[in-house]
């Protein structure tokens, strides 16, 4: 287990149907004792993506508690092994991609069904991210927002390619056509970015019925405006309604907050003898 | 009715009917086909309907219009005319389904509507894609297939090795537990700077609590490291090299 405990970690989350579709396709699961954070959209006829974005979510959650269990991913001399946490969150998407398929094929109604993954793994002031599709991890860092997993769409493999500039993708039809998925394929390829998480970061996964609705600019000053991530959480998901709610939308804030606020509840803590 | 398909090299770029209305076409975003392009004009030219013939003019732009390799003004157009727009095509050409209805002034059909809901390429489509990339992958550069992994040589400052090579996805450089290349000096901040090995196997240094500059010029966004370029943050100063 994940008993690291040198991080102030604040979280909030929200998922909304927005204001067009009639289910929530969209899923989301946090474990903070683990550090893991997951979200999920699926797509697929007759609400099947819910149950794909649903499977993914629990299964990425299951495998990394057993293996959690297993072996923790700490070394005798206390240095953690980043390499492995990548690995158990590939993995884990992995095991996921074989689930759904296989429920794809023994319920007619599910065939078809995919899902979009952004999983967080934290330890330390590092963040593992691993992710397929257009699903999308944000870091805010001294009021600049950056964007950290490439999507696996169509038109970014174009823009990539140098096929397309950035604008022409912005405005392409087939925005929506996504090159890798949990579910489309026997293998998935899973991405894999090992990022920095350092004091006074926030952090976000959406799906992209936030980054639908609201730039870049919009989503950094609702990060930095807000001291609470649950309040930035919940102001996100309602401007992205005010703004046409066209999609599902989900979102997860994650703060690592400055260590002197923390010292302090920590030293508080110890006074009164807990 | 007819159709303009706008193409780059050999990949197509967008297509779009010409209707009632005029197309126009440049590289302001309001355009009907949007080009966006440097060499190409905000609004640079139009394809408009006129008595049952398509004509295309050119709004004076500074780098022309050529029709099938000819600087033109006004001209008519037929199908199979390829017009070249800066380094872009647009080829032009009659949609077979609707059988000509609007050459004779019938009712244009409805464009094709914006995929809205999220779906997936299909295998045999995201294979014929890749193929087509492929082929054009020629002239942009293909990712790295091996990991190359980079060298950093400390030039000045204080840093405990004079040398790193980055064999981790995140490299921190700064004074905290975590950083790889360590700044020994009192005033280092925990994490001055931070490089990532992203999928295509390629560095890219983005800053933490300082702004690194590289060969001078400071990182705002995440920028890609190659050989012989000089980093500089928090008082150190380091060079990338390539050992085999």
């Amino acid at each position: 287990m994940n008993k690291d405990v040198s991080m102030e970690i604040q979280l909030g989350a929200q998922s909304d149907r927005g204001r067009a579709r009639e289910d929530n396709e969209d899923c989301f699961r946090a474990v903070p004792e683990l550090g893991l954070f997951v979200l999920s959209d699926g797509m697929g006829g007759q609400a099947s993506g819910e149950i794909a974005s649903r499977m993914v979510c629990d299964t990425v959650v299951e495998r990394c508690l057993d293996a959690a269990e297993i072996s923790a991913c700490v070394s005798d001399n206390g240095a953690v092994d980043v390499s492995e946490l990548g690995n158990r969150l590939a993995d884990a998407i992995r095991v996921a991609n074989s689930a759904v398929r296989r429920a794809a094929e023994e319920n007619p109604a599910q065939s078809g069904m995919g899902a979009t993954v952004v999983a967080i793994m934290l330890t330390d002031e590092r963040a593992t991210i691993a992710h397929v599709g257009d699903s999308r991890a944000y870091r805010l860092r001294n009021g600049q927002l950056e964007q950290l997993t490439r999507d696996h769409s169509f038109v970014e493999e174009q823009v990539n390619q140098g096929l397309m500039s950035q604008q022409e993708a912005a405005q392409s039809n087939l925005q929506n056509v996504l090159m890798r998925a949990v579910g489309a394929d026997a293998d998935v390829q899973v991405e894999v970015n090992e990022d920095l998480f350092a004091e006074g970061d926030t952090l976000l996964l959406c799906s992209d019925g936030l980054t639908k609705e609201l730039s870049d600019s919009q989503i950094a000053a609702v990060l930095g405006g807000s001291e609470d991530s649950q309040e930035a959480a919940q102001q996100l998901v309602d401007m992205a309604n005010a703004a046409g709610g066209n999609d599902n939308i989900t979102v997860i804030v994650l703060r690592n907050t400055p260590k002197f606020a923390g010292a302090l509840q920590r030293i508080g803590r110890w006074f009164r003898g807990s | 009715m007819p159709r303009l398909t706008l193409k780059f090299e050999n990949a197509v770029l967008n297509e779009v009917p010409v209707g009632p209305k005029e197309v126009s076409i440049g590289r302001s975003p309001d355009n009907g086909l949007v080009i966006d392009n440097p060499a190409v004009s905000h609004y640079h030219a139009r394809v408009f309907n006129e008595e049952g013939r398509l004509m295309l003019e050119d709004f004076g732009s500074l780098n022309g219009t050529f029709v099938n390799g000819q600087r033109v003004k006004m001209v008519s157009l037929k199908p199979g005319d390829s017009v070249a727009i800066g380094k872009h095509t647009i080829l032009v050409s009659d949609s077979r389904e609707t059988a000509d209805p609007f050459w004779k002034g019938g009712a244009p059909k409805p464009a094709a509507p914006k995929i809205n809901e999220t779906v997936m390429l299909d295998t045999k489509e995201r294979r014929e894609f890749m193929q087509k990339v492929a082929a054009v992958g020629e002239s942009s550069q293909p990712a790295p297939a091996r990991v190359k992994l980079i060298t950093l040589v400390v030039r000045k400052g204080r840093t405990d090795k004079s040398e790193y090579t980055l064999t981790d996805k995140l490299t921190v450089i700064g004074k905290s537990q975590m950083a790889t290349v360590k700044l020994t000096s009192w005033f280092a901040p925990k994490a001055a700077a931070q490089i990532n090995r992203r999928e295509d196997n390629c560095y890219y240094i983005g800053a933490a609590d300082r702004t690194p500059s590289v060969n001078g010029a400071p990182v705002v966004h995440p920028r890609k490291l190659s050989a012989g370029d000089v980093i500089n943050v928090a008082g150190v100063e380091m060079e990338v090299v390539y050992r085999d």
